[in-house]
């Protein structure tokens, strides 16, 4: 086929939005909610993964040391927890260090403050993170067996917890996306399909004018990959939005960010270009693929 | 040209839409395709058009030999012929314009000749001042007239035209007809089917009757261009030919060109008889 010609049924897809303006719109949103379905349930999945994986983060043992340690005997501590199995970061705390986070995790009656201006009264610390979380009671327990440790905190529980949570919410999400997606596939192939319908009669005149199957499924293809694509882009611009909304209004919580790992969040910077790839990508082949395949069955005269 | 050898169509549900049926259309022949309702004639469109296969025997057209084509030639094949239908069949969401030039877009002529052969084949029709006009803007004369202009655009060996007065006004039937006839004075084959006796009066040439599947007459007759049998006179007429077939003669399985069957001669001796004194028919 000649240029004029791919040119010509390259028009003819675009000029036949306009003409099957009613139509296009209805294949337009159809894909448009789809899009949006699949593809807030799979941020929403993203996301709630990272907040679960930033908990997991959250799941170390917090070691106190004796008030009254001295700064050399306390630097020793934390080369012997360096030493020890399963131990694969040891942060120190001091006690300034420690007033400061408490201070920043009581978001009420912070007044008190005004009335303590001595951090001595704090431990130095450490937390320690270890290699494998299974190990976790093993580790706490040799770390209690050093000398002048105060206290060794863990939650063995959390993390067992954490991981079940992530399984059964990986599950759940896995499910709940490809029922999404059934769905919208049949939603995307029955619009697609009334409106080749109801231009059925078109295509058997096409037919008995001896054009082939495939400048009859052209036009149609572009008709789809055009509508398919501003689906895309709407849904990317609706998502960018409520994402933004959403993130502000919980980044505002700080309560939330530390309870629930809302600070793990993704910023919707760093997922911009790919959602908006994966949106105007999915759109187009939804659109381009359901419109030629519905016009099949027509074909046959 | 288009042959049929020995055709049978039977329809799933195990009805006989035609039944042995031969017939040999020669080039540049002009022929009238006339039955009741339900008797074949669309069955014969649509084996012709390759919509249907033929339970059995051969189907010739333009050189196609439609029993063996294959589906992929189907396309090519059909650029060969131009079609005419009583609903006409316009695209709605073309304009004139392109209605006509969608045919040489599938044939993927140059734009400059497009450009050159559509306006041309619009002249033809009477229709240039329509030239941009939706078909839902046309008067249904004028829609048929974008239908042959458009059957005729790719200069087409035959040209199959199913009903194509059925839809309009009695008076603008001639002109179609007319058209037909001026097209196929040009060279080109036209098979017309028609339920409309008086216009096959009127132009004449070779009249086909099919009824009950079958091939009951085959004979060439003069145009009179004149208002000749009453309506109900003729159609009387060839029922009476009909009647006659089936009671006492059975049809010889040819290539159509036997017109010496003995029935036909009775058709033809009722209709001079009833016209001779309308100004005759030979």
């Amino acid at each position: 086929m000649k240029i004029s010609g791919i040119k010509y049924l390259a028009n003819q897809g675009v000029e036949n939005i306009w003409k099957n303006k009613m139509m296009a719109f209805a294949t337009f949103c159809v894909l448009l909610i789809s899009l949006l379905l699949v593809g807030c349930s799979a941020l929403f999945y993203i996301n709630m993964n990272s907040m679960i994986l930033g908990l997991g983060d959250q799941n170390e043992i917090a070691v106190y040391v004796d008030t009254d340690t001295p700064q050399e005997r306390v630097d020793e501590i934390g080369e012997q927890l360096r030493n020890l199995d399963n131990v694969s970061n040891v942060k120190y705390i001091s006690k300034e260090e420690a007033y400061n986070r408490m201070q920043n995790q009581i978001s009420q009656g912070k007044e008190i403050f005004n009335y303590i201006d001595d951090y001595q009264f704090m431990p130095d610390g450490f937390s320690v993170t270890v290699a494998d979380n299974d190990q976790i009671r093993a580790t706490v327990d040799a770390i209690k067996r050093i000398e002048n440790i105060q206290k060794a905190d863990s939650s063995p529980q959390v993390a067992e917890f954490l991981r079940e949570l992530r399984r059964v919410v990986t599950l759940i999400a896995g499910a709940v996306i490809i029922a999404l997606a059934a769905v919208s596939m049949i939603m995307i192939s029955n619009t697609t399909k009334a409106s080749v319908y109801a231009r059925r009669e078109e295509i058997q005149i096409m037919k008995y004018v001896g054009a082939t199957n495939a400048f009859i499924r052209t036009p149609f293809f572009v008709e789809g990959l055009v509508t398919g694509f501003f689906s895309g882009a709407g849904a990317f611009f609706i998502t960018w939005a409520v994402y933004r909304s959403v993130y502000n209004i919980l980044m505002e919580q700080g309560m939330l960010i530390n309870a629930f790992g809302a600070g793990s969040i993704i910023p919707f910077a760093d997922i911009r270009v790919i959602c908006g790839l994966v949106y105007l990508l999915v759109g187009a082949l939804a659109g381009a693929f359901g419109s030629t395949v519905s016009t099949r069955r027509h074909l046959d005269v | 040209m288009v042959e049929l050898q020995n055709v049978s169509v039977t329809y799933a549900g195990g009805v006989d839409a035609l039944n042995n049926v031969s017939l040999k259309i020669n080039d540049g022949d002009f022929a009238f395709v006339v039955g009741s309702s339900g008797a074949g004639k669309s069955t014969m469109i649509k084996l012709l058009l390759k919509e249907i296969d033929a339970t059995s025997g051969v189907v010739t057209v333009n050189g196609y030999n439609l029993s063996k084509l294959k589906k992929r030639k189907i396309p090519e094949f059909r650029r060969t012929l131009g079609f005419v239908f009583q609903d006409f069949r316009l695209i709605p969401s073309m304009t004139v314009y392109e209605n006509i030039a969608f045919v040489l877009r599938v044939l993927d002529a140059p734009l400059k000749y497009i450009r050159k052969r559509v306006p041309y084949v619009i002249s033809l029709v009477g229709l240039h001042a329509k030239t941009n006009s939706y078909p839902d803007e046309l008067s249904g004369g004028e829609k048929q007239r974008v239908a042959i202009a458009r059957a005729l655009v790719n200069d087409p060996q035959l040209i199959i035209a199913d009903e194509p007065t059925g839809n309009i006004d009695p008076e603008l039937s001639y002109e179609i007809v007319e058209l037909l006839k001026g097209i196929n004075d040009q060279g080109t084959t036209i098979l017309m089917v028609t339920h409309e006796h008086d216009l096959v009066r009127h132009f004449g040439g070779r009249i086909i009757n099919i009824t009950g599947g079958e091939i009951v007459y085959d004979e060439v007759l003069t145009g009179t261009n004149a208002e000749l049998l009453p309506e109900v006179e003729l159609a009387q007429a060839m029922e009476n030919a009909e009647v006659q077939q089936s009671d006492e003669y059975s049809m010889p399985a040819g290539d159509g060109s036997d017109y010496g069957n003995p029935y036909v001669d009775d058709v033809i001796a009722a209709i001079t008889n009833t016209s001779n004194d309308n100004g005759g028919v030979e």
